[in-house]
């Protein structure tokens, strides 16, 4: 099974994945990514400390994906 | 472990949450009990399984969870020595979740029938261990509340104090530091969240100078700001025979 890492990036803070997990497929880790990027973007954005969450995914150590969640409120 | 040992935190939980009567603690301390070592992270008994014994946590953590059709679990409750976790299957024949454990533990196992029989000759042990499965559920309530709206860092320092004020009750929770033997994955399945964003949290409470957890144990760095974080109310415990 490929070990994928998942950092965290906020606001440009980043949070290194310094475990990494083993998941079946590229489609798991894409799964995982999103779940975790909207988990975390809930608790930051309602807590204000962040509006751009960003989870940067690596498979074997190679680039794989980023999921980007960015938080916009429009005024009327 | 000798046999008394096996039941001391039992009893000294009973003491003081239940206010057993000595006849009482008489009567658990004669409860044939067969003792089992479980290594970590082992099932004890399975979702549909038909139990046959209730097991009492001598040393040791376990947890109570259920799995879902995709492979993910939900952890349910946090077990310690001194608590019967399964009691319940003394009525539920059949399992509707799992035990198991988190570390390597000393478990005792007290049949079925010699329960059945202890609750007809003494009332009183029958009334206790009703009340213990009514706190088990109060403490469901609380799980659901804390799950469903705390945020995530919030929920993790609800789970903590928790633990640590049923730790005090058996001697097990000493100055600022008590164990929590969750791993990163194990903390995301009890709090609802993935292991990445359960990494997230530990190392947010630690930025803030609240909590680290480290290894398996936490330890306090701010007790005023980790309660009112918590939002905790530890009155659905009922740790005294009064509440």
């Amino acid at each position: 099974m490929p070990r994928f890492h998942f950092d965290v990036h906020e606001n440009g803070r980043v949070i290194p994945d310094e475990n990494g997990q083993d998941l079946a497929n590229e489609s798991e880790a894409r799964k995982e990514a999103v779940m975790t990027g909207a988990s975390i973007a809930r608790d930051a954005f309602v807590a204000g400390s962040a509006q751009r969450v960003v989870i940067d995914v690596s498979e074997d150590g190679a680039p794989f994906l980023k999921v980007s969640i960015t938080l916009e409120v429009e005024k009327a | 472990m000798p046999s008394d040992a096996i039941r001391a935190a039992l009893v000294k939980r009973l003491r003081i949450s239940s206010g057993i009567t000595d006849d009482d603690v008489k009567e658990i301390e004669a409860l044939p009990i067969v003792v089992r070592q479980f290594p970590a992270e082992t099932p004890v008994v399975r979702d549909g399984e038909r139990a046959t014994d209730c097991c009492l946590i001598a040393d040791g953590f376990c947890v109570r969870s259920k799995t879902i059709a995709s492979g993910k679990r939900q952890i349910l409750s946090i077990h310690i020595p001194g608590e019967i976790p399964d009691l319940m299957s003394l009525f539920l024949h059949v399992m509707d979740h799992e035990l198991s454990t988190l570390t390597p533990s000393t478990l005792g196992f007290i049949s079925h029938e010699t329960l059945q029989k202890l609750h007809r000759r003494s009332p009183g042990i029958a009334e206790m261990f009703w009340r213990d499965t009514l706190i088990d559920a109060a403490m469901f309530r609380e799980w659901i509340v804390n799950v469903g709206q705390r945020p995530a860092p919030a929920r993790l320092a609800h789970v903590m104090v928790e633990l640590r004020e049923r730790l005090k009750l058996i001697g097990r929770a000493e100055g600022n530091s008590f164990d929590m033997p969750l791993t990163q994955e194990q903390i995301g399945e009890a709090l609802g969240i993935t292991a990445v964003h359960a990494n997230r949290v530990i190392r947010q409470l630690r930025q803030e100078g609240i909590v680290e957890l480290q290894r398996g144990r936490v330890t306090v760095l701010d007790e005023r700001k980790l309660l009112e974080l918590a939002d905790f109310d530890g009155r659905y415990l009922h740790q005294s025979p009064m509440l």
